[in-house]
């Protein structure tokens, strides 16, 4: 019996592409619309979704410290200089750093949240580079010798200068340090080639080892035979946990929330508050403009760089447009066209919605 | 230091400090405390001089400490010596094709001096025609896959530097559209003056070189893969080079994957006039892989071995799969890797070590400790001591050099018709023939050898024919065909690789001289003339049989008894590597099918009873995404959103009904509670879908509806 099903599968399986082919064309005649579902009120989701019961709780939690047996044999991979690369449904945001709070308490450990859409890769090398600087300091035992004079503070340092840095051409030893651990080192913030050759310089600094974790099928296309093999030097494990992806998942618009266009206060806090304290000062400006003016179409452009430019929050308008780039790409604002032709930015919410938001970000 | 979170909760407690470190782009989790990195040098000074295990009671855990700490250093010192000795093989093959390079730079750079010399002004002098061309040299790599010439151009960079030149080694990434000619000028004066500069400049690097130190000696440019590059910014950057080679005397080495005519076809004519190009050619992958295999694998020069099914697999993946040579040292070192970690044994291989190079006593007492781990381990040899042991390592490392040996002289005798020597490893390491052989009574280890060498045929192809061992009978057929002049190459070959195995090497001479009798009477029938000698030499090899027969049956002799493969050896778990299914998973993790099975199978990883699953169709107690993922199998490439909504609360409604229908209550209260839970129910089912499909969009097994269709997604996976 069993087996006549395992061969049913496989059948299912195989055929399945075929099938998708001759289906698509029904599936679209399939006239059902989204809207014939009666949504609930979108609070009452939201406030659900938060609620949802877990199911299986207990096999999850036996599953997940099953994998403790393992961290001895991922912790001598480290130590050889291998990266270990994490892999299976469910969020593996605890396991990670329950391995790395248990096996590898004599380095430190550096997280980095590749699964928020707005991480900054230069911030987090600049934080990577001063974790590893204290760590040298400890390791020479010279704990007042601070920068050198003609070495500038990490902040200010361009990326390439922190990779110089951290691969540490100068006297050192290649002594595993710092070990950092990237959660969905595939996450739609570092989907990009560029962030990905950083990341894998990253990983080939002698200092510095790599435990990280991916979700999306189609991840190990994001590097190619360079990286897996000389820089991250990957080694798989396969440690699907069916963790719910909470924090991981929050960041994705619910399809049955009033049409997934509009941002909700609370989802763009929590956009916003991954933001720098300047981009979160400019959507202020917009904000309490949108409030006071709120039978406008929106605040013009040069309107919003001029106040900005006076309280200091931007310098230049290509910065002002790198903040507005960031907020247009979670759909925190948009544009439309004055009735005199000017284009004028709008935040796509309504005024109870951006009061609440307001006296969010300044808690 | 940040509290640890429990990973054992599979629902993590949100605490505002979590949340916190949750949405920060990064954090500390804890730093490594001064006193544990010296506690943990402490603890290695002290194993490295106190290795007797204690005999108190805490000794259980010291132990397993002190054995994984053991190794860790047996790893250290066996992977630094096979990655030492690759470097230097491949350093070898390139030695040749760098000294010619090498020898070219000084020569261009003499040509471009005198020119150097008669401009002395703050600007190029672009005059002569001449004075402008920029000598290059084509260096080609025969390999479409650059990573594995990464190193070889950075070997070519430290060759250089040590004769005296300037070198910046430019990859292609340097070349890119996005950042112009501005991006190679950058990491070029990086390079040269190791700074920075907000506006990089050609004039900057000229005076860098008149200065006094850097005057006088040829500035060599290296860019690893010229049809990587962008082609215009190339071009750019040698004509820049080009006007300026009277102030900086730059000679240009580009590496070309595919033909030498490459340059012609990414660079316009008037770049092409520029240069002055000179050709050079490096080795091929494959044989590159051969002096590898044979450095790393046969001649083990770290005691480190793998089994069959592992070189089998190692050979496949190569093959198959990657096809670069930096993959498979990856393999490798995954291999020893997770050798040392998971066996318990492994780290003699280290005290193996250590004795050949020091003969010291230093580690006897790691025998010590093996030997009371191995009868923990086994207690049926409980009463053997250290001693057995000692006794079958050397005797493993003995047997081992004898196999080597012979897998050299079959490669020797296979060269000159190509056979690779990976194929040649990985049928020798086969334990299966062995034991054919030994089954019908034909092994022996080696005192047989003389006697065994007396019969008039070859025992290997009657035996082993087509079923195992191919490899190995058509070389010993070739050895029968071979020219004289070859065959005595063979002999020769045969004689200097083994020296250390008397026994065979005494034959080998003897064959040797029996040839060299018929060399100054070189006549066309050679199986004559050698029958002739026969009955006259005092080598019993056969009675009757031809020159190449008798080494045939030599050869053959060689492997029966002196081929035995490392798994058919007592104690091979101290240095062969033998779980290919690990290794495998560890090198190719295929997160396309995986992500796949979990969902669909999740029954299996999870292994709770309520979930058997019967056929394909889904049980509401299984996981929201599961459910939603198994009846997504069901649509074509696009699935109907309501349609998916509507499946699914069937079949979690099931389960609500379940739930419910235990309850007992009143019928008023029972009526008012049913809208309101079924309220709740609604919404709760409505987040349950919701999140099942960001769940599978962050897997990346659906794409979300598009503008056009806004009721449909998109399946992305059809099939594992």
């Amino acid at each position: 019996m069993e087996m006549n099903d395992a061969d049913d599968e496989e059948f299912g399986f195989s055929r399945n592409y075929f099938l998708a082919k001759e289906l698509g064309g029904s599936a679209v005649k399939s006239h059902s619309k989204l809207s014939d579902i009666n949504i609930v009120d979108e609070q009452e989701l939201r406030a659900a979704v938060s609620n949802i019961e877990p199911k299986h709780e207990k096999e999850i939690k036996d599953l997940i410290s099953s994998y403790k047996r393992l961290y001895p044999r991922w912790a001598f991979d480290l130590r050889c200089g291998l990266g270990l690369l994490m892999y299976g449904f469910g969020s593996k945001k605890t396991l990670l750093e329950d391995f790395a709070s248990t096996s590898l308490t004599e380095y430190s450990a550096f997280v980095i949240n590749g699964y928020l859409p707005t991480i900054n890769i230069k911030q987090v090398l600049t934080s990577l580079a001063e974790v590893l600087w204290d760590q040298l300091k400890i390791k020479r035992r010279t704990p007042s010798k601070s920068l050198s004079k003609d070495q500038q503070p990490f902040s200010s340092r361009s990326v390439e200068d922190l990779l110089a840095f951290l691969d540490g051409s100068e006297d050192r030893t290649s002594e595993f340090l710092v070990c950092v651990i990237i959660h969905n080192i595939d996450g739609p913030g570092l989907r990009d080639s560029e962030i990905q050759q950083y990341l894998a310089r990253v990983a080939s600094c002698p200092n510095i080892r790599i435990v990280a974790s991916i979700d999306h099928v189609n991840a190990p296309l994001l590097w190619d035979k360079k990286m897996v093999h000389t820089q991250f030097n990957w080694c798989w494990y396969h440690v699907p946990t069916f963790a719910p992806y909470k924090i991981e998942g929050t960041f994705f618009p619910l399809i049955l929330a009033h049409g997934n266009t509009t941002q909700t206060a609370k989802n763009a806090v929590i956009v916003l508050q991954s933001l720098t304290p300047n981009a979160q000062g400019v959507f202020k400006i917009l904000a309490e403009y949108q409030l006071s003016h709120s039978e406008e179409e929106g605040m013009p452009i040069d309107n919003l760089f001029a106040t900005c430019r006076e309280r200091f929050l931007v310098g230049s308008r290509p910065m002002l447009n790198s903040h507005l780039t960031e907020f247009k790409d979670h759909e925190l604002v948009k544009t439309r066209r004055h009735s005199d032709g000017q284009d004028c930015l709008y935040i796509p919410l309504t005024s109870e919605a951006l009061e609440k938001l307001l006296v969010e970000m300044t808690q | 230091m940040a509290p640890p979170s429990s990973a054992s909760s599979g629902e993590d407690s949100s605490t505002p400090d979590t949340t916190q470190s949750q949405l920060q782009h990064s954090f500390l989790l804890h730093k490594a405390s001064d006193k544990l990195i010296s506690s943990g040098k402490a603890r290695r000074r002290r194993r490295s001089i106190d290795l007797s295990p204690t005999k108190t009671d805490d000794d259980d855990k010291k132990q397993s400490d002190d054995e994984r700490w053991l190794r860790m250093e047996a790893f250290q010192l066996v992977w630094s010596r096979i990655e030492s000795t690759i470097n230097h093989v491949l350093r070898n093959i390139n030695a040749r094709v760098f000294d010619h390079i090498r020898r070219w730079v000084w020569d261009s750079f003499n040509a471009i001096k005198p020119l150097a010399t008669i401009s002395p002004g703050p600007f190029p002098l672009v005059s002569q025609v001449t004075c402008t061309q920029l000598f290059t040299g084509l260096l080609l790599t025969n390999n479409m896959e650059f990573v594995d010439d990464i190193s070889t151009f950075q070997e070519l960079g430290l060759c250089l530097k040590s004769h005296g030149c300037h070198v910046a080694n430019l990859s292609s990434f340097d070349f890119s559209s996005k950042n112009g000619i501005a991006g190679c000028l950058t990491s070029l004066l990086r390079q040269f003056l190791m700074s920075t500069f907000d506006a990089a400049d050609m004039s900057i690097l000229a005076s860098w070189y008149s200065r006094q130190g850097n005057y006088g000696s040829p500035v060599v440019v290296i860019i690893d893969d010229m049809e990587r590059c962008c082609g215009a910014v190339l071009s750019d950057f040698i004509l820049m080079l080009s006007e300026w080679v009277v102030k900086i005397p730059v000679i240009l080495i580009m590496g070309v994957a595919t033909t030498l005519d490459a340059p012609r076809k990414i660079l316009s004519s008037n770049v092409l006039q520029k240069l002055c190009p000179c050709n050079f050619k490096l080795g091929s992958p494959a044989e590159r892989m051969d002096a590898v295999v044979e450095a790393a694998l046969v001649r083990q020069c770290s005691g480190f071995a793998v089994g069959h099914k592992v070189a089998v697999f190692l050979r496949n993946y190569f093959l198959n799969q990657d096809g670069t040579l930096t993959s498979f040292v990856r393999a490798l070192k995954i291999a020893c890797v997770q050798h040392f970690s998971t066996e318990p044994l492994s780290f003699l291989l280290g005290w193996l070590l250590v004795k050949e190079d020091s003969k010291g006593v230093q580690s006897e007492k790691a025998v010590k400790l093996a030997s009371e781990l191995l009868s923990l381990a086994r207690n049926q040899i409980a009463e053997q001591t250290e001693v057995t042991i000692v006794h079958s390592l050397t005797e493993l490392t003995k047997l081992q050099k004898l196999w080597s040996t012979v897998v050299l002289c079959l490669y020797e005798a296979g060269k000159c018709n190509k056979t690779r020597l990976i194929d040649l490893f990985c049928e020798a390491l086969d334990p299966d023939t062995y034991n054919l052989l030994a089954s019908d009574g034909l092994t022996g280890t080696g005192k047989g050898f003389v006697q065994s060498l007396s019969s008039d045929h070859c025992m290997l192809e009657q035996n082993l024919s087509y079923r195992k061992g191919r490899l190995i009978c058509q070389l010993l057929g070739r050895v029968r065909d071979l020219p004289a002049a070859l065959l005595c190459r063979l002999l020769n070959g045969w004689k200097n690789l083994t020296v250390d195995v008397p026994e065979i090497h005494d034959k080998v001479k003897e064959l040797q001289s029996i040839v060299k009798l018929d060399e100054g009477s070189c006549k066309p029938d050679l199986k004559e003339i050698s029958r002739r000698h026969t009955s006259r030499s005092p080598l019993k090899i056969g009675q009757s049989q031809s020159i190449n027969e008798k080494a045939a049956i030599l050869m053959d002799c060689m492997v029966r008894d002196f081929m035995k493969p490392i798994e058919c050896t007592a104690f091979h778990e101290i240095v062969c590597y033998r779980n290919v299914e690990n290794l495998q998973s560890a090198l190719i993790g295929d997160s396309r099918k995986m992500i796949q099975v979990d969902l669909l199978e999740f029954h299996k990883t999870l292994q709770c009873s309520c979930c058997r699953r019967s056929g394909n169709i889904p049980l509401p107690s299984m996981p929201d995404t599961s459910i939603m993922y198994t009846l997504a199998q069901e649509h074509g490439d696009l699935i109907n959103l309501h349609d998916w909504f509507q499946s699914f609360k069937t079949i979690v409604i099931q389960y609500s009904r379940k739930g419910t229908s235990k309850l007992k209550k009143s019928p008023l209260k029972k009526r008012k509670e049913r809208n309101e839970s079924e309220n709740k129910s609604e919404a709760s089912i409505q987040a349950r879908f919701c999140r099942a499909i960001t769940e599978l969009q962050i897997t990346g097994l659906i794409r979300m509806p598009s503008k056009k269709r806004r009721d449909c997604v998109q399946r992305v996976a059809f099939g594992l």
